[in-house]
């Protein structure tokens, strides 16, 4: 398993639009990923539940990876982050 | 005969019109989030005015902190968002008053959210309100309304298992 922590710095926070767009990246993995945040957790390939995080700018998330695919997923999930949010 | 009558007698889960106005096609959105179905599958009106009622009977899931949309699920796990106006994230709340939380129960026909569609414009953004199914790919079909005048409660959306 592979775990991060990212702080969200865009200042609207994970909207409808990065949420898509990282579903979309999520759903393109094997692997299943986490995203919590306060102890609420989401499925990274559910739109409603990551939008549901209401992850606005300064909120720190989790992110847990496990699968066949964990290494290379958690890599993009984390570059997907660090260039959106 | 009405739009959806040939799917009567099939499993389905409707969704009303959350507000009146012309259902245009997702499709003609000018926005890639909705047009290219980022989202899931769903329809998009041009509202006539700033009331939006829930589409089905459920629980809000989701309320952003910036008051533009509300996510309501229904009970047989139909994940709906109703997302007013385009990029309307940026006016930060100005313009719009959620009436729900998260969490709570909601009937179809309550009200959810309002939206002062005239300031909305004149700062410069289109309302045009997407309602979208986040979970489209649960279902073999997502039937949308792409014409027509709607009035709330009236159906636009069938999701068919």
């Amino acid at each position: 398993m592979k775990t991060f922590t990212y702080t969200i710095t865009d200042a609207l926070g994970i909207h409808a639009r990065p949420a898509g767009l990282l579903v979309k990246l999520a759903a393109g993995y094997q692997s299943n990923i986490l995203i919590s945040r306060e102890g609420k957790e989401a499925n990274a390939k559910r739109i409603m539940a990551i939008m549901g995080l209401g992850a606005t700018t300064g909120a720190e998330i989790t992110v847990k990876v496990e699968g066949p695919d964990e290494g290379e997923a958690a890599a993009a999930v984390e570059d997907f982050l660090k260039a959106n949010l | 005969m009405g739009l959806f009558d040939f799917m009567k007698g099939k499993k389905g889960v409707a969704l009303a019109a959350p507000v009146s106005g012309e259902c245009i096609p997702i499709s003609q959105v000018p926005d890639p989030t909705f047009a290219e179905e980022i989202l899931g599958k769903g329809i998009a009106i041009r509202p006539s005015q700033g009331k939006f009622y829930s589409p089905v009977d459920g629980v809000v899931s989701t309320v952003f902190p910036t008051g533009h949309a509300v996510g309501v699920t229904s009970p047989e796990g139909t994940e709906v968002l109703i997302h007013v106006g385009l990029d309307t994230v940026q006016l930060k709340g100005q313009f719009f008053k959620t009436l729900v939380e998260a969490e709570q129960k909601v009937k179809k026909g309550d009200l959810l959210l309002e939206a002062d569609l005239e300031e909305i414009s004149r700062a410069g953004y289109n309302t045009v309100t997407p309602m979208i199914v986040c979970n489209s790919d649960d279902y073999a079909e997502v039937k949308c309304r792409t014409e027509g005048t709607v009035s709330p409660g009236e159906e636009v959306i069938t999701c068919i298992s």
